[in-house]
Parts: structure tokens; C-alpha cells; sequence
């Protein structure tokens, strides 16, 4: 046991560490190509269907990815950027619902769901202990001796 | 006669059969017909062969390029090369429901062959009559709004458009589709089941044992089939993506997230005969969004590039989901007493318990894909904003729910039944866990960085030694039977998954993309690559031209990406090449050639790890499901299906 508790004390520090040191450690600095091409993913391109501004090579969606590349270069912030292109276009070019008003909803309710499913199984499972082993009664437990028999005599 | 008034008559036929099958399976279930399975047998007979002829004389007709029958002149060409004349039927609404009527009568044949010996069963007999239901529903559809035999009365010289030039460039277009719905239509089959059990208050384990394989076989399809699509879209599409979260692609999915929720509370109610009410609604719920996923598809209501008509034939699947919603809930209401569990759960750090965990957060997944596919829709409708649901809600949303899945992954296959203590857990869990760590510093090394997918590659190492772990305890034991069986099957689909978890957040986490402008000759190094420009070509086919660039990469071999002019479907497509090693994946696509400037190309390059591994990972997932088919060892029917708990613990 104590050889075990070892082991996982040596697992969860490695893991810790790695993970700590990978969260902190960004590995050089973002170039503002792969910052613009990461934000250019969270744009609907407005004449395609279904695309990125990122994926769509139509002409306008390049243009987009001009101008964003031009506003990283001039170190705008991304709700800048986010404010110019909804401004200029639509909401809908937005792929991130905004989390105030109405569209606030597709946010909140995956998560008072999920809440709500984990609340109902602690009840249940709480409700499940309080009850406690059922009892055998004695059909029951004929019941078992019958099947034990035929068993033991087929065997 | 012509292949028109031929294709009109085999569909009317089927469409006959199946509606006669309807009649006749309930005369039987009122006792009025007591010949009734011979009748079916009959019956279904006629409507498969009807169902195989209508796509036959649909696939003569687009070879023989017959521009009489209106769907062959709408998609097909003279030019279309052969493999995708026959990939043509699919390509289109009507030719697709073709596809998807003939998988189902494919479906019915084998029910009958499989339940010939329980003909006296009224559980088979309203099985049959469900799908009997369904199957109408499809001829009638073929009859009305997606007439697939329309005629046409073509000018002289008149050729066709062909298919949609993305439909028609990759082999893989042959093969998604068919597999894809191979999926689909095969839960049909446990629907079926699922409704017939309700009817007849057998809600035990009967109808689960009856269709445990069918639910099997239809999720590996259609865990195949979006794999497929999603390589299909790599390949082809020239965004270095292969999953977008378009409505389409969630539209398969939510019926995947669902089927594989089942596929695990399934055996919690095998095992303690809980969760009745729970499986019969995740079986209807899974049918449902297969159909909901053929609405988002066809109906044109949500656009997306796979949404290829707007047509008439949305309100129709929209009636039929509402009925199978209505008769299923009602179904479940009217049972509700035969419904109640006898069990419990001892505790929730137990097999069983897992398996309860592990549906909720399916549940919470397939609820936030459901939710963030239809959301605009529902703005619309409210407050007539229109509004996008994209990728970085998807990602935020879902990351949490797949990092918890992955965690339970690793430590379920190892709880025992009813209760585990911990010492049973740290013991059997250790190796896994080391598994997990070393996967984390080996990432470290190699220079992965960012706490997300660090916690990926963790947690996906320690679900993958959990697996590991079970099947070389399995194999030790029972040698290449370890292998087999719904347990050890199970346990190398993990693997799968477990693949593609990892390649999958390797690869969004670490993309890099640029765009170039290179003259002839000119070297670009991107993302520790190089990259020649050695000039373009200009090749012509018959049914395109295309300008390709000769781009060498790392000096060792050229690839040719480029951009194909399909001039009678007045469209113009990339055509990307894609370099695959087993570290990372170049893909390049040709954006434009620039007019005026002399042979200059501009290439986007998308350089992503592990890509590779999302393929393989997919075909695992299948090779693990045949795995889980195959009978594995047979439990004495007498034998208590619970170890003791002590046992456990002193193991």
C-alpha cells in the first residue's frame, strides 16, 4: 500500500510539473501570421456557406484576412478586431456567440443542464444509500435454494 | 421501355410492397392472418428486388449517360469519369434516398433471416411492422417530393452538367456516402426493436439481446463514415481542416454521441436491469436524429456546403420526425409503470456507476452540438437577428466534456461491477497512469507546449494504457480470444479513440498556415520546411482542365497542387496535395494563379502534426467493432453476473 501511495504521490507530480511547465513555457513567441490565421478561424466568411474566413478562398474572405493581418501587425486587440468586422459586416460574422442578451443562452444552459444532471445523480445515488440493502424474503430465498439444487444436480 | 417509365414502375412496386407489408403484419398481430410471416417473407421478397432494380436501372441509366431520366441530366455528363458515373447517384437528393432505400430493404432481408425461427413472437411482429412503417416512408418520399424517375425530354447534342466538381475529384466520394448511411439505416433496425418492445411491455433485456450486434455493426459504420467524410474533406477541400463543425458534420455526429451513449448503458442494463426508459429513449433519440440529421441535410434549412438542393422534400422528414418523436414518447408514457428499474446502484465509484457518468456526458455533449447547430435558427425565429455558432463555441464547450470522457476511459475498464474500494483502483490503475505521464514528458521533449493539449496527451495516454492494460490481461488468459468479444473489442476501440483524441489536439493546437507568393524558383522555409516553387503545368481532361504548381518539399520529392476548371459546371476548384509522413502532414493548396505576373502562384501551406493518426485512429474504431461482433467467450447462464465484492477487493 504504502509502496503504491509512493507511486501515485511520484505520478502526480511528474504529471503537475509537465503540465505547469507546459502551461507557462508558451515554447517562443506567437508570430502575428499565426495569430491572425487563428483568429481569421473564428469568422464566418459572409458570402460562403459554412466556412472560415480562415478556409474560404473567395475574394472577400481574403480581403478579410488582409485586414486582420493588418490590425494584428498595428497590435490591435482581438475585441478590436472582433468590433471593427462586426461593424463592417454583420453579427453573424461572429463565430462566437456573444454572451450578453439573448445568445447568452446557448452558454448558459449546456451548463445548467450538465449541473443539473450531476445534482440529480447525487440525489439518486444519496437516496440509493438511504434505503440500504433490500432484505431477501423468504420466496426469495427458496427461490435461490430451488435454482441451487437443479444446478447442482445437472452439474 | 425506357429506364424512366422502368425506375417509376420498380419504385411504385416497392412502394406497394412495403405499404401491403403494413396491412398484412397487423392482420397478423390481430390473429386475422395466422400465415402472416410467410406473407412477410413474400413481401419483402418483391420490395428488395423492386428496391435493387430502381437502383440498377439508376446506375444504367447515368453509365449510358440516358439524359432522358431528369436526375441523370441534372448530375450526370458524358464527361464524368466512370467511377464517379456510379458515385453520381449519391451525389444528388433523389439518387441519395435511392441509396438509403435500398441499404434499408438490405437491412429488412437480414431481420428476416435473422428472426425466421421466432415468427410467433408478436415482438418480431411489430418490429417488422415499424419497419415496414419506415420503409413506406421512403418509397412514399420517392413517389412525391424526391422522385428519382423523372423524365426529361433532352435537345439534340444535350450533355449535362455532371456532379458537383468537389463531388467528383477523390476516390474516398465512392466510399463515405454508402458507409455513412450503412450507419444511419442500420439503427433502423434496434428502433424497430425498441418500439416493438414498448408495444408489447417486453421492456426487459429481451429486445437488447435481440439487437445487440445490429447497434454494434451500425455505430462502427458510422463511426467509419465520419471518419471518411472528415478525410474526404482534408483531401479535397484545401483548408488543411477536416472538421468544421458544419451543421452536416454535426448532424452525423449527434446520432454517433447518442448510439455510443447506448452502446455503454446498454450493459448496465444487461448486467442490473436498470435503466430501462433510459435505453429505449437513447435507441429512439439516436433513430430520430439519424432522420432530424437527413432534414439538416436535405431540407436546405441551415446552409452548408454539403446541403447541396433546397427542395420540397423538407416538410415531409420533418412530419415523419415529429411522428416518431410523438409515438415514442407516448409509447414511453403509456409503459411508464413497466418501466420503473427493480435495481440500484451500489455505488458510484463502480463499473456501473462510470457507465451512468459516462451518459451524462454524452448527453451534455450531443446537447451542446444540438443546441449550437439549431441556436440561429432559434434567434431567428425569436428576435430575427441573424447570428453564427461556430467553431470556437464548439471547441469551448465541448473540450471540457471530452477531457472528463477521456478521464473515464482510463479508469472504467478497470472498476469492477457493483463497488470498487481504492486500493483495487491504485493497483490497477498505476501502469495506466505512468502510461499518461510518460506520454506527457515524452510531448515536452519533442517541444509540445500549452496546458490543453498537454492535459490531452496525459489523459489519452492514461485511457490508452487502461485498454492496453484489459487486453493483455484478456489475451494472457484466453489468448486470441482476448481479443474477440463485445469487452476486448470494446477495449481496441478505445485505442482508436484514443488516437484520434490525441492527433486531434495535436494537430488544432499546433497548425500553422501561411500564404505564399512565389515566383519559379523561388524557396520559401516554413515551420522548419522548405519549399521550391519549380513552375506550373497546364494539363486538359475531359472533363476539366486544370493548371497545377510543381512545389518540391524538403528538397526530396514535388507535389502538385493546383486549381481544375470544370467549365460545363461553371465552377472552379483547389485541387490540394497533401505530403503525409507519420509526424506531420504538409498540405498545399494553390489559391491563384495572379494574372499578369509572370507564372507567380500563391500557395497556402498548412503544416499540422500528426494528421495521420486521425486515419488510422478511424480505421482501429472499425477494426475494433468487427473485434466486438465476433462471439467472445460465453458466460454460463447460471453463473452470477456480479462478482462478489470481496473477491474484488482481495484480487
Amino acid at each position: 500500500m504504502s509502496r503504491n501511495l509512493v507511486g501515485w504521490a511520484a505520478v502526480f507530480m511528474v504529471g503537475a510539473s509537465a503540465l505547469i511547465f507546459a502551461a507557462v513555457d508558451s515554447g517562443g513567441p506567437v508570430t502575428n501570421a499565426d495569430r491572425a490565421y487563428s483568429l481569421a478561424k473564428d469568422f464566418a466568411c459572409p458570402v460562403c456557406q459554412g466556412q472560415s474566413v480562415a478556409e474560404s478562398d473567395v475574394p472577400v474572405a481574403r480581403n478579410i484576412r488582409r485586414e486582420i493581418r493588418v490590425w494584428v501587425d498595428e497590435g490591435r486587440t482581438d475585441g478590436y478586431i472582433r468590433d471593427q468586422l462586426v461593424s463592417f459586416y454583420d453579427e453573424d460574422i461572429d463565430y462566437t456567440p456573444s454572451a450578453s442578451g439573448i445568445t447568452s443562452l446557448v452558454w448558459i444552459l449546456p451548463v445548467v443542464g450538465a449541473a443539473g444532471a450531476g445534482a440529480g445523480l447525487v440525489v439518486v445515488f444519496r437516496r440509493w444509500r438511504l434505503e440500504g440493502e433490500q432484505e431477501a424474503s423468504a420466496a426469495d430465498i427458496a427461490l435461490v435454494a430451488a435454482a441451487r439444487a437443479e444446478a447442482e444436480d445437472r452439474g | 421501355m425506357s429506364n424512366s417509365s422502368l425506375g417509376a414502375a420498380a419504385v411504385a412496386l416497392g412502394t406497394a410492397c412495403a405499404l401491403a407489408g403494413i396491412v398484412i403484419v397487423a392482420l397478423g398481430l390481430a390473429g386475422r392472418r395466422p400465415r402472416w410471416f410467410a406473407d412477410v417473407v413474400r413481401l419483402v421478397t418483391v420490395m428488395t428486388a423492386a428496391s435493387v432494380a430502381s437502383v440498377v436501372i439508376m446506375e444504367r441509366a447515368l453509365i449510358t449517360r440516358d439524359f432522358t431520366v431528369a436526375f441523370v441530366a441534372e448530375n450526370g455528363s458524358s464527361r464524368t469519369p466512370a467511377l464517379f458515373n456510379v458515385a453520381t447517384l449519391w451525389s444528388a437528393l433523389e439518387g441519395s434516398i435511392l441509396l438509403w432505400t435500398v441499404i434499408l430493404c438490405g437491412y429488412v432481408v437480414a431481420v428476416v433471416l435473422k428472426f425466421r425461427h421466432r415468427r410467433d413472437d408478436p415482438m418480431v411482429a411489430w418490429a417488422f411492422l415499424t419497419l415496414f412503417v419506415v420503409c413506406s416512408f421512403f418509397f412514399l418520399l420517392m413517389l412525391g417530393p424526391a422522385a428519382p424517375f423523372g423524365s426529361f425530354d433532352p435537345p439534340v447534342g444535350y450533355d449535362g452538367r455532371g456532379p458537383n466538381p468537389l463531388l467528383q475529384n477523390h476516390i474516398l466520394m465512392a466510399f463515405h456516402p454508402p458507409v455513412l448511411y450503412l450507419g444511419y439505416v442500420g439503427f433502423t433496425v434496434p428502433f424497430a426493436f425498441a418500439i416493438s418492445a414498448l408495444v408489447t411491455g417486453r421492456v426487459g433485456e429481451g429486445w437488447l439481446l435481440a439487437t445487440r450486434r445490429w447497434t454494434v455493426m451500425a455505430w462502427g459504420y458510422l463511426t467509419l463514415g465520419i471518419v471518411l467524410g472528415a478525410w474526404w474533406s482534408y483531401e479535397t477541400l484545401g483548408w488543411g481542416g477536416y472538421w468544421a463543425w458544419d451543421p452536416v458534420e454535426n448532424a452525423s455526429f449527434l446520432p454517433w454521441l447518442t448510439g455510443t451513449a447506448f452502446l455503454h448503458s446498454v450493459m448496465v442494463q444487461e448486467r442490473r436491469g436498470m435503466l430501462r426508459v433510459w435505453n429505449l429513449s437513447l435507441v429512439i433519440a439516436t433513430f430520430s436524429l439519424t432522420i432530424l440529421g437527413t432534414f439538416i441535410t436535405r431540407s436546405g434549412v441551415l446552409q452548408s456546403v454539403h446541403a447541396f438542393v433546397e427542395s420540397g422534400i423538407g416538410p415531409a422528414i420533418l412530419g415523419f420526425f415529429g411522428l416518431i418523436v410523438v409515438v415514442s414518447l407516448g409509447l414511453i408514457a403509456w409503459r411508464g409503470d413497466e418501466l420503473r428499474s427493480p435495481g440500484r446502484i451500489d455505488s458510484p465509484i463502480s463499473r456501473e456507476g462510470a457507465f451512468l457518468a459516462n451518459n451524462v456526458l454524452f448527453a451534455a455533449f450531443a446537447f451542446i452540438v444540438l443546441l449550437g447547430t439549431v441556436f440561429p435558427l432559434i434567434v431567428e425565429a425569436i428576435d430575427g437577428r441573424t447570428i453564427s455558432v461556430g467553431n470556437p463555441y464548439f471547441e469551448r464547450m465541448t473540450m471540457p466534456v471530452g477531457f472528463v470522457l477521456l478521464f473515464l476511459m482510463a479508469i472504467a475498464p478497470v472498476l469492477p461491477w457493483r463497488k470498487a474500494s481504492t486500493t483495487v483502483l491504485s493497483q490497477r490503475l498505476i501502469w495506466p497512469a505512468w502510461i499518461g505521464v510518460g506520454s506527457m514528458v515524452f510531448a515536452l521533449v519533442v517541444g509540445a507546449r500549452g496546458w490543453a493539449p498537454m492535459l490531452a496527451f496525459g489523459l489519452g495516454g492514461f485511457a490508452g494504457g487502461a485498454a492496453l492494460r484489459q487486453v493483455v490481461l484478456a489475451t494472457r488468459r484466453q489468448g486470441w480470444r482476448g481479443l474477440v468479444g463485445r469487452t476486448n473489442g470494446g477495449m481496441i476501440v478505445h485505442m482508436g479513440v484514443v488516437l484520434i483524441a490525441i492527433a486531434f489536439a495535436a494537430s488544432n493546437a499546433y497548425v500553422r498556415q501561411g500564404e505564399f507568393t512565389l515566383q519559379p524558383g523561388e524557396t520559401v522555409v516554413f515551420a522548419d520546411h522548405t519549399l521550391t516553387y519549380e513552375g506550373s503545368d497546364f494539363v486538359e481532361y475531359p472533363n476539366r482542365s486544370e493548371r497545377t504548381a510543381r512545389v518540391n518539399i524538403d528538397g526530396a520529392k514535388v507535389y502538385e497542387p493546383g486549381i481544375a476548371t470544370y467549365p460545363f459546371a461553371g465552377q472552379t476548384i483547389g485541387v490540394p496535395s497533401v505530403r503525409s509522413t507519420p509526424i506531420d502532414d504538409i498540405a498545399l493548396s494553390v489559391l491563384q494563379f495572379p494574372e499578369g505576373i509572370d507564372d507567380a502562384v500563391i500557395l497556402r501551406v498548412t503544416i499540422q502534426p500528426l494528421i495521420i493518426w486521425l486515419w488510422i485512429g478511424g480505421l482501429v474504431m472499425a477494426a475494433g467493432t468487427v473485434l466486438a461482433v465476433v462471439p467472445g467467450r460465453r458466460r454460463q447462464p447460471t453463473a452470477p453476473t456480479s462478482a462478489p465484492i470481496v473477491e474484488e477487493v482481495m484480487a
